[in-house]
C-alpha cells in the first residue's frame, strides 16, 4: 500500500479514512455524472485536528486533496483525482451560534444551507441565498463556489451575505478573514475560489428579516421581445423584485404538461416576477408591475392569491428542467450569463443555431440577472448527437462572450469550462490567477487542475449531460 | 491615456505614489502617478443596473449621471470634497446604508486594472452574476495604490428611493439594542445612527407615522464622512452590532457595526485604525500567515515594487 495511505491511516482514527472501493465509489463524482474518477482515498475527518493531520502527511507526500461538502456542484469541481484524497467536509455539520440580535448565525463549513433558515426560523430571520439545491449542499460549498439562486438580484449571491470565513492553510494555519478587516479583500477573494486556496472550516452568515408578504405576478407575452422589453422597464421602474425569470415557449408547454397549473399555452414568452416586503410595498408594487406589464402587451397576467397559488405558480418554472427531461433521451444545461438587452439577439441567434445543429432547444432564464439556462435536447444513443450537442453548447457561450457576458453565472468553472476560461481571459488575466493560487498553496496541492486552464492546456470541455431524465441528485429541484 | 500610463509604469525608475483626486490626507512624497485626468463614464445603460466609469470621475459627477435616470450607489461613499471613485474604491468606503444594502464591494462586478508590469487586464464584467475565475474585482477593493492602478470599475447600481430620516432621543446603551432589534424587523430601514444623544433612523418607500421627531437627511452626510474638530485623535472601529457602549465614542454608525471614538490612546479593540481626513493611518494587528499571503499577492500584481503604498 502507498506510504500516504499508511501514514493517514497510522495517524487518523479508525473509519476517518475508506480506501475501499465499494465505499469509495458513491465519491466518485458531482452533480456533473459525466465526470468520474476514484480517489486515492476517501476522508471524512469529524475535527479540525483531523484535517490539519491530513494536511500535513499530504505535504509530505506531496498528495493533491479535492476538497467537497454534498457534491452537488454542476461543473465538477469537486471532481477527485486518481492520485489524490478527496477531503469530504460532511461531518463538520454543528451550527455553532445563531445571534438573532445581531442577526448573525456561526456555522461549520458542513452545515446545508437550508439548515441554517430553519435554525434561524423561530427568531422570524432567514438566509437568503437560495441555489435549488440547497436542501443539500452545504454552505462550505456555497462560499467555494459563491452560489446564487433564484433571489440573487435583489438579496446578492453568497459573496454579499458571508461575513466572515475561517479558513486552514495547506500549511495548517487556521485564518479568519472578516468584513471588519481593513485592507485588500481576502474575504471575497475566498468565495468563488473553487477550493484552490484553503479549507473552508467555519463560515459567519448575515440573517435577513423574513419579508412578512410575497406575491407572485405571471404574464404570458405574443412576443419573447416584448416579454424582454417588459423585464427592463419593471427594473426601470425603480422595482427590484425578489424573483424575476422568464421561460420561452417550448419550456412553457413541458412545464404545464408536467404540473398543469393553468401556465398560457398560446404565449410565446412567459414572465414571473414575485414581490416581496412590507404589506403596503408589496400592495404598491404588486399595480406597477401590473400597469408595466399592461402596457407591455402581455396577453394574460395572473396574481397569486394566496400563499399555496404562489408556490403552485412557481411550481412549473422550478420543475422546468425535469419537464424538459421528459420529452427527450438527454439534456445538456449550460449557465451563460449575457447583458439582459441582448436577450432577443442572443435568442435569435440560439434559434439559427438550433436549425443548423437539428437540435431542439428551450431557454430558462434568470432574467433579472441575465442568467441564462439553454437546455438542448440530444440522445446519446444516437451516433455524433453528443458530439453536435457539446459543439452547439460550445457556441452558445462563445456567443454569451461575444455580447459581452460570461461563460458561468453559477455553477462555477470547475473542470466543466476549462476551454471556455481561455475564450474569455487574457494569458496574463490567467497568470494573475495562477499567482494568486501559489501564494495560498506553493506546492499546487489543492485542487490542482480546476477552475483555471494553464496556458498551454486547455482541457476538454464537458457538460452537464443527464441521460434519461436521471440527475445525480434526482430528488433536488434544478432551476 | 492608459497605453500612456503603462509606459511610465514601465519606465518608471523609482517607486510610484498612485493618485487621483487628492482629497484625502497625503502620506507620501514620492513620485506621483496621477489618474485624476482619467475620466468620464465608459457606459451606462440604467436598465441594466450597471455603470461602468473611469477612476478619476468625482463621485459628484458619477452621482449627477446616475440621478438623471432615477439612480445610485447604494454603497453611499464618503465625499472628502471633490473626491474620485477610484480613491473611493481604492480605500474601500462605505457609508451609513452599508448595514442594510451592503458596502462599496458588494457592488462591484468588474475592474480594469493596470498592474506593476504595465499591463492593463480586466477582471469581473457587466455581470450580476459572474463566478468566471477568482474575485480579483473585489480582492483590490481596499487596495489602496499598493498593488495596481484601479484604471475602470463597473458597479452594480439601484433605482433612487425616497427616504425619510427620524430621531429619538436616548440613552446610548438603549439605541444600541433597539437599532438591532428594529433591523430584524421588517421595517423598510436604510441607516441608523446614534449621535449626541439620540438615535438616528432612516426609512425608505412609503410606511406609516413615526413616534419620533422627522429630520433633515443631511445628518448622514455630518456622519458620513464623520471628521471630528476635536484635538485627540480619531478612531473607527468595526465592532459585533450589539457591542456595548464604548468609551469616548462620539458617534455610531452602521446600524451599530462602526463606532467613532476619539481618544489620545487605541482602544483596545480587535478591529479600530486611526483615522484622518478618509485614510486609515494606523492598522489593526494581523495573523503573520496572513501578512505573508497579502505580501506574496502584492509580488504578483506587483513583482518589482513599482507601486510605492504597502498594504
Amino acid at each position: 500500500m502507498l506510504k500516504v495511505i499508511n501514514d493517514l491511516l497510522h495517524n487518523l482514527p479508525t473509519g476517518i479514512l475508506i480506501t475501499d472501493k465499494e465505499q469509495s465509489v458513491v465519491f466518485e463524482c458531482d452533480g456533473l455524472s459525466a465526470y468520474r474518477q476514484l480517489p486515492l482515498a476517501v476522508a471524512l475527518p469529524t475535527n479540525i485536528e483531523q484535517i490539519k493531520t491530513i494536511l500535513t502527511i499530504c505535504r509530505k507526500y506531496n498528495t493533491p486533496i479535492v476538497t467537497r461538502g454534498a457534491g452537488t456542484g454542476l461543473s465538477g469541481g469537486a471532481l477527485p483525482l486518481e492520485k489524490g484524497i478527496l477531503l469530504v467536509l460532511s461531518k463538520l455539520n454543528k451550527i455553532l451560534t445563531i445571534d438573532p440580535l445581531q442577526r448573525i448565525a456561526e456555522v461549520e463549513v458542513g452545515v446545508r444551507n437550508i439548515q441554517i433558515s430553519q435554525a434561524a426560523d423561530c427568531y422570524n430571520l432567514y438566509y437568503a441565498p437560495d441555489p435549488s439545491s440547497q436542501i443539500a449542499c452545504t454552505i462550505g460549498g456555497n462560499v467555494a463556489e459563491n452560489s446564487g439562486g433564484v433571489h440573487c438580484l435583489k438579496y446578492g449571491l453568497t459573496v454579499n451575505n458571508v461575513l466572515a470565513v475561517k479558513i486552514l492553510t495547506i500549511e495548517g494555519e487556521l485564518l479568519e478573514f472578516n468584513q471588519s478587516q481593513q485592507g485588500i479583500d481576502l474575504l471575497a477573494l475566498i468565495n468563488g475560489s473553487e477550493g484552490l486556496l484553503g479549507i473552508i472550516i467555519e463560515v459567519t452568515v448575515k440573517l435577513l428579516p423574513k419579508p412578512p408578504k410575497a406575491q407572485l405576478i405571471m404574464a404570458g407575452f405574443a412576443d419573447i421581445v416584448e416579454c424582454a422589453n417588459a423585464v427592463t422597464n419593471i427594473i426601470e421602474q425603480g422595482i427590484i423584485p425578489a424573483g424575476l425569470e422568464m421561460m420561452d415557449k417550448f419550456a412553457i408547454e413541458a412545464a404545464e404538461a408536467f404540473v398543469k397549473i393553468g401556465y398560457p399555452l398560446d404565449a410565446e414568452a412567459l414572465l414571473l416576477c414575485e414581490l416581496d416586503g412590507d404589506e403596503t410595498q408589496v400592495r404598491v408594487d404588486i399595480e406597477k408591475v401590473s400597469q408595466i406589464l399592461k402596457a407591455a402587451q402581455a396577453t394574460s397576467i395572473t396574481v397569486s392569491t394566496n400563499e399555496k397559488h404562489r408556490l403552485d405558480l412557481w411550481q412549473g418554472r422550478k420543475s422546468a428542467f425535469p419537464a424538459i427531461g421528459r420529452l427527450s433521451p438527454d439534456y445538456y444545461c449550460m449557465d451563460g450569463t449575457i447583458p439582459r438587452n441582448k436577450l432577443a439577439e442572443v435568442l435569435a441567434k440560439m434559434a439559427e443555431l438550433s436549425e443548423i445543429y437539428n437540435l431542439r432547444v428551450a431557454n430558462v432564464f434568470h432574467a433579472g440577472d441575465g442568467n441564462l439556462h439553454p437546455l438542448i435536447l440530444y440522445d446519446a444513443n444516437k451516433e455524433g448527437e453528443l458530439e453536435k450537442t457539446e459543439e452547439f453548447g460550445q457556441k452558445i457561450l462563445e456567443l454569451c462572450i461575444e455580447v459581452g457576458g460570461t461563460i458561468t453565472g453559477e455553477h462555477g468553472v470547475g473542470v466543466e469550462k476549462l476551454d471556455s476560461m481561455c475564450s474569455q481571459f487574457t494569458a496574463p488575466e490567467l497568470e494573475t490567477f495562477h499567482g494568486i493560487k501559489k501564494v495560498f498553496d506553493q506546492q499546487e496541492l489543492l485542487n490542482p487542475g480546476k477552475a483555471v486552464p494553464t496556458l498551454n492546456r486547455c482541457a476538454e470541455l464537458g457538460k452537464m449531460h443527464v441521460h434519461n431524465n436521471q440527475l445525480p441528485f434526482p430528488e433536488l429541484e434544478r432551476f | 491615456m492608459l497605453n500612456l500610463l503603462s509606459e511610465q509604469i514601465k519606465d518608471s525608475k523609482e517607486p510610484l505614489q498612485i493618485v487621483g483626486r487628492e482629497s484625502k490626507l497625503k502620506t507620501s512624497t514620492n513620485k506621483k502617478l496621477s489618474i485624476a485626468d482619467y475620466q468620464g463614464i465608459v457606459s451606462y445603460q440604467a436598465s441594466e443596473l450597471v455603470i461602468t466609469v473611469k477612476a478619476g470621475t468625482s463621485l459628484q459627477e458619477l452621482q449627477q449621471v446616475l440621478a438623471s435616470k432615477n439612480q445610485m450607489l447604494s454603497f453611499e461613499p464618503p465625499d472628502y470634497g471633490n473626491s474620485s471613485i477610484g480613491g473611493t474604491y481604492a480605500c474601500a468606503l462605505s457609508g451609513s446604508a452599508q448595514a442594510f444594502r451592503g458596502s462599496l464591494r458588494d457592488f462591484v462586478l468588474g475592474i480594469k486594472i493596470i498592474n506593476g508590469e504595465g499591463k492593463i487586464l480586466s477582471f469581473g464584467g457587466q455581470m450580476m452574476k459572474n463566478v468566471a475565475g477568482y474575485d480579483v474585482a473585489r480582492l483590490l477593493v481596499g487596495s489602496k495604490g499598493s498593488l495596481a492602478v484601479i484604471a475602470e470599475m463597473s458597479f452594480k447600481v439601484l433605482p433612487k428611493v425616497t427616504e425619510a430620516t427620524y430621531s429619538i432621543e436616548m440613552l446610548e446603551d438603549d439605541a444600541i439594542i433597539l437599532m438591532n432589534k428594529w433591523a430584524a424587523t421588517a421595517l423598510p430601514l436604510s441607516a441608523c445612527a446614534y449621535y449626541q444623544g439620540k438615535f438616528y433612523y432612516r426609512l425608505f418607500g412609503k410606511h406609516d407615522k413615526q413616534q419620533a421627531e422627522e429630520v433633515d437627511n443631511k445628518i448622514w452626510q455630518t456622519l458620513n464622512p464623520f471628521q471630528t474638530t476635536e484635538k485627540e485623535f480619531l478612531w473607527r472601529a468595526s465592532v459585533p452590532s450589539t457591542t456595548k457602549k464604548i468609551a469616548n465614542t462620539v458617534a455610531i454608525d452602521c446600524c451599530g457595526n462602526r463606532r467613532w471614538i476619539v481618544s489620545e490612546h487605541k482602544p483596545d479593540l480587535a478591529y479600530v485604525e486611526k483615522w484622518e481626513k478618509g485614510l486609515a493611518i494606523s492598522k489593526s494587528v494581523k495573523h503573520p500567515a496572513q501578512i505573508k499571503i497579502e505580501q506574496g499577492l502584492k509580488k504578483v500584481f506587483d513583482p518589482h515594487g513599482v507601486y510605492h503604498n504597502k498594504l
